[in-house]
């Protein structure tokens, strides 16, 4: 990999623009500043990263306070701003921009010690009962533990902070849709207990009532599950708002990634994530097509011609970006800007 | 003097007759209440942490959050599900004559 210093200016050879297509990032963001959660997603190693780490750059740069995260447990913004963030919650890059890749085992570990110490401060106890610190270690270990605990920590994020933009830098589809699903399952299951716990009270209080019994103690537990709640329904709700998310499919022109794409987008409809645009990747630049060019570069210029025609056949003006295949890597600064530049450098201003 | 112990027995003969009356009447709803609300704890323990006797359970992550607020009921919610079951067992919470 091309490594680079800081403040040096990469070449500026090939500068090729993005090429004109309906609305333009920069017009989006201008005209929808209540869009403060913006997400790319797409198929992994397209760029969605690189397009995270751009446009926190182009919003930062406009004055405004913007935190990128990752909540992929192989999460590259380290490897983008070339700083190690991983884990150490949100790190300054520059003026007005935060990264933050979430470490979700250290995650685990705490919620698992702050569970334990509820149960030796409820109960008095000098140890957690070997039983339930062998549940506790089980539990951990299930597959869903990592999901729900980024999930968790995601909540922790878009509440706490006080960013103007929160740029989320997406795990690839799949993942990103089991999200989606697991905050519906997660509903109903609340729901499920919820409407037990209520049923039980009921008949506390038919049996406090026969007996005299004035006083009752608060149900805890019916506290604490509306608590749940309320934290499940804030992630999804941010994924799934129409008013305040900016949800972006990148893409590049290649026939498997866009019909991939076609079935995420379904998908994603089923879930109802407003979906706000597709950014087209890596798109050759046409003039390099000459009679010179060899003819391996000639035939992918002229494939991506195709997939370029058909992504404009099937998502119209919805395409608010072509980004320009680089010459090099996107690593570092200077090369964040110069991406920047290609994917918002019309003028306008969020 | 007499007035006052007049008093405390008329009171204790009234208390005397009140729990006779709900020993008649109430008694067998609060039971009835009382056991409906165990079977719903069982219920809601399995839905919580089912996990722990093997059922699965979708999401552990929340469950942990749960889990010290039911640690007292784990044992006896054990002893409810896991013990060997009597054929008569169901009829138990029937409310006879009601």
């Amino acid at each position: 990999m091309a490594t680079q210093t800081h403040g040096e200016a990469p070449a500026r050879t090939a500068r090729t623009p993005a090429l004109a297509v309906g609305e333009s990032l920069a017009q989006f963001f201008s005209k929808h500043p209540e869009r403060r959660y913006v997400m790319f997603g797409g198929k992994g190693g397209l760029g969605k990263t690189t397009f995270s780490a751009a446009t926190g750059y182009w919003l930062a740069q406009h004055g405004k306070r913007v935190l990128v995260f990752s909540v992929d447990p192989q999460a590259s913004l380290s490897d983008i701003f070339q700083m190690d963030i991983f884990g150490k919650g949100p790190v300054k890059v520059m003026d007005n921009l935060w990264a933050q890749e979430i470490d979700a085992d250290r995650h685990i570990r705490e919620y698992q010690d702050e569970v334990r110490a509820k149960i030796l401060d409820m109960y008095g106890l000098d140890k957690v009962p070997d039983e339930i610190e062998d549940y506790i270690a089980a539990a951990s270990a299930e597959p869903a533990m990592e999901e729900s605990a980024i999930f968790d920590s995601v909540v922790d994020i878009l509440s706490e902070g006080d960013y103007d933009y929160y740029v989320y830098d997406l795990v690839p589809l799949g993942h990103a849709l089991y999200y989606l699903s697991m905050a519906k399952v997660y509903d109903e299951w609340i729901g499920k207990i919820t409407h037990l716990r209520e049923e039980m009270r009921e008949y506390e209080e038919v049996a406090a009532r026969m007996r005299r019994q004035k006083e009752m103690a608060e149900d805890q537990i019916l506290g604490e599950l509306q608590y749940i709640r309320t934290r499940i329904n804030a992630a999804s709700r941010i994924l799934t708002d129409r008013e305040k998310t900016a949800f972006f499919f990148v893409v590049i022109p290649e026939q498997m990634i866009l019909l991939d794409t076609r079935k995420a987008a379904e998908l994603f409809a089923r879930f109802e994530v407003p979906v706000a645009g597709y950014i087209v990747n890596r798109v050759l630049p046409p003039e390099l097509a000459d009679d010179r060019a060899p003819a391996y570069l000639r035939n992918r210029i002229e494939m991506q011609r195709g997939q370029l025609a058909e992504i404009d056949r099937g998502f119209g003006k919805t395409v608010l970006a072509r980004i320009p295949e680089l010459e090099r890597d996107v690593t570092g600064l200077p090369m964040i800007e110069r991406v920047a530049e290609l994917m918002y450098g019309d003028g306008a201003s969020p | 003097m007499n007035e006052r112990a007049a008093n405390g027995r008329r009171a204790s003969v009234l208390a005397g007759l009140r729990e006779f009356l709900y020993g008649m009447t109430g008694h067998e709803f609060a039971r009835h209440a009382v056991a409906t609300r165990a079977s719903l704890e069982t219920l809601f323990m399995v839905t919580c942490v089912g996990d722990m006797i093997g059922l699965p359970v979708m999401p552990p992550y929340y469950s942990l959050r749960l889990l010290p607020f039911v640690v007292p009921e784990i044992a006896t919610w054990k002893r409810r599900v896991l013990r060997e079951r009597q054929f008569s067992d169901e009829h138990d919470f029937e409310l006879h004559g009601v």
